[in-house]
């Protein structure tokens, strides 16, 4: 399997300096399954062991998933400026 | 109140383009907004296209758009365990119905044909907020402020125009994740042949199937699951697609990896697709069909761009911007609406939770039955019911879903 960074590595990503994705982590603290951890395709929400979440936004595809994958709204996102662009699509 | 634009289209994919290239030939002022750098940049597909709305669109695509290879076979593979597997293949040589597409080269090959025709785009523009203000849409940019009575929301799932003006409720349910590697392939095949396979129950828990497209050189790897069902899943999201290509046995070198969102909503559940200065098309409208069988996304937004460009001309002439129903008007009569609604008894099968764990199973135990010999030997009947019965589904009820597909 290749890993994640590799396969994420494999596309063009010019990274804002200002986060697209802000997560309110204390809404985090009470959220046991934490389902952004497993449904974003770019690993970008990874359980930390205090119970909040570490945000990659910098890994974020864009994809949009952001806008559904938290059942508490915790998770603000807007797209990025830059962000990754395809090659092939 | 002055504007800066008769129509302003937001979103440079394949429904946004569409619209501005029917917008321009029909004469009108129009601006379009795309926040990638260049259109393709942002958009993913699986990538085969029905090419009948393109051909409505640019009649001579077919010669001049970078298309990769035409689909003249269709594999469909049904996996019970890992152990059984049901396949149908069906081949048309010489068929030019549909054709796999790599939307980074095909995106960007329209935009110039936009361009040529003289639609304006701004690329990395990035609409952020939309408002109401003097009879007409402000949209607040990276790039400033622009004002317009008509905006055509071509901005794909997120749909940012409506969603903005409170016009849109997304739940995990409604939307798919789209995961997709590019592999690069030494394919033994005509360059005028090129096959599509369908997958189905290979990853566990996911509610949704995979797919493998042959591209020039290339094959689109990738799977199309429910948001909701991806905590069941065998594998997370980030190992989705490299999970189902191991299993598959497909190797190469990997040359991208790429995500996106896919509207599920199904035709009974459209949200809202007009409203005064706004018109929907494309993925921000939900014209999406996934039944099984074919996710077809790109001609929908092909032909729904078309349309919108064209009451665009209308609704400018009357200057009236309430009379966005024209354009409702127009979708009802075309194959748009049309199709989405032939394709919803399948919709609505497919999202029954058993449909695609249960049914393979059965079918494949069923099989299995069938080429087993021993002295133990039921008629076919008697054993599809007990397989059925096993699972808990009554005749009456497989029956109604098997002409539920026929519709
Ligand atoms: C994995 C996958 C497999 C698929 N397989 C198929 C298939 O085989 N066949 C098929 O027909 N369909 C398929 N689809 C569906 C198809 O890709 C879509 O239906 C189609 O791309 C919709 O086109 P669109 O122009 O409406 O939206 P998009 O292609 O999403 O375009 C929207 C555009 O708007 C821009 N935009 C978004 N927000 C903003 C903003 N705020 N400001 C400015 N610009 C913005 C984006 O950059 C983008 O260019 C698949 C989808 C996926 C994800
Ligand atoms: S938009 Fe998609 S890729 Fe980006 S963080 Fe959200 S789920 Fe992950």
């Amino acid at each position: 399997m290749i890993p994640l960074l590799k396969r994420l590595g494999l596309n063009k990503y010019t990274v804002d300096q200002k986060p697209h994705i802000e997560v309110n982590t204390d809404i985090c603290l009470t959220c046991k399954d934490k389902p952004c951890t497993v449904s974003c395709p770019a690993g970008t929400y990874e359980a930390l062991p205090d119970g909040r979440i570490a945000v990659h936004y910098e890994r974020c595809l864009e994809c949009g998933g952001a806008l559904v994958i938290c059942p508490f709204n915790a998770i603000k996102f807007r797209f990025p400026e830059g962000g990754v662009s395809y090659n092939y699509g | 109140m002055s504007f800066d634009a008769d129509l302003i289209i937001v979103g440079g994919g394949l429904s946004g383009l569409s619209a501005g290239i029917t917008a321009v030939k029909e004469g009108l002022n129009v601006i379009l907004l795309e926040r990638g750098e260049y259109s393709g940049a942002k958009n993913v597909s699986g990538g085969r296209m029905y090419v009948h709305a393109l051909l409505k669109l640019i009649p001579d695509a077919l010669e001049r758009a970078p298309l990769e290879r035409p689909i003249t076979k269709e594999t469909f593979e049904f996996y019970c365990d890992n152990k059984k597997k049901l396949t149908i293949s069906f081949e048309e040589k010489e068929k030019k119905n549909s054709y796999t597409v790599l939307r980074a080269k095909f995106d960007r090959w329209l935009a110039s044909e936009a361009e040529s025709l003289g639609l304006l785009i701004s690329y990395s523009t990035l609409v952020l907020n939309v408002y109401r203000e003097n009879g007409g849409i402000t949209l607040e940019t990276n790039r400033g402020v622009l004002k317009t009575p008509l905006v055509i929301d071509a901005s794909g799932v997120t749909s940012i125009v409506f969603r903005s003006l409170g016009l849109r409720r997304f739940t995990p349910d409604k939307w798919m994740l789209g995961v997709k590697e590019i592999v690069k392939t030494d394919l033994n095949l005509p360059e005028d042949e090129g096959e599509v396979r369908t997958i189905v129950g290979l990853i566990k828990g996911v509610k949704g199937g995979g797919f493998v497209y042959t591209n020039k050189d290339t094959l689109s790897v990738g799977m199309a699951v429910t948001f909701d069902s991806l905590p069941k899943s065998e594998f997370p999201a980030k190992d989705l697609v490299e999970g189902f290509r191991e299993r598959l046995g497909i190797e190469g070198e990997i040359l991208e990896y790429s995500a996106h969102a896919i509207p599920y909503f199904g035709y009974k559940n459209l949200q809202q697709l007009y409203a005064e200065n706004l018109i929907a098309v494309g993925d921000s409208a939900g014209f999406l069909i996934n039944d099984g069988f074919t996710i077809r996304g790109m001609d929908l937004a092909i032909g729904s761009g078309i349309i919108a460009g064209l009451a665009a001309k209308k609704i400018i002439e009357m200057k009236d911007f309430t009379k966005t129903n024209i354009y409702y008007d127009m979708l009802k009569e075309s194959f748009v609406l049309k199709h989405l609604e032939l394709a919803y008894s399948r919709f609505e099968l497919l999202n029954k939770a058993y449909v695609l764990n249960t049914y393979p199973e059965v079918l494949c135990n069923l099989l299995s039955d069938m080429f087993t010999v021993t002295e133990e030997r039921k008629t076919l009947i008697d054993d599809a019911l007990l397989r059925l019965k096993e699972k808990g589904i009554s005749l009456s009820q497989a029956l109604r879903d098997i002409l539920s597909v026929a519709k």
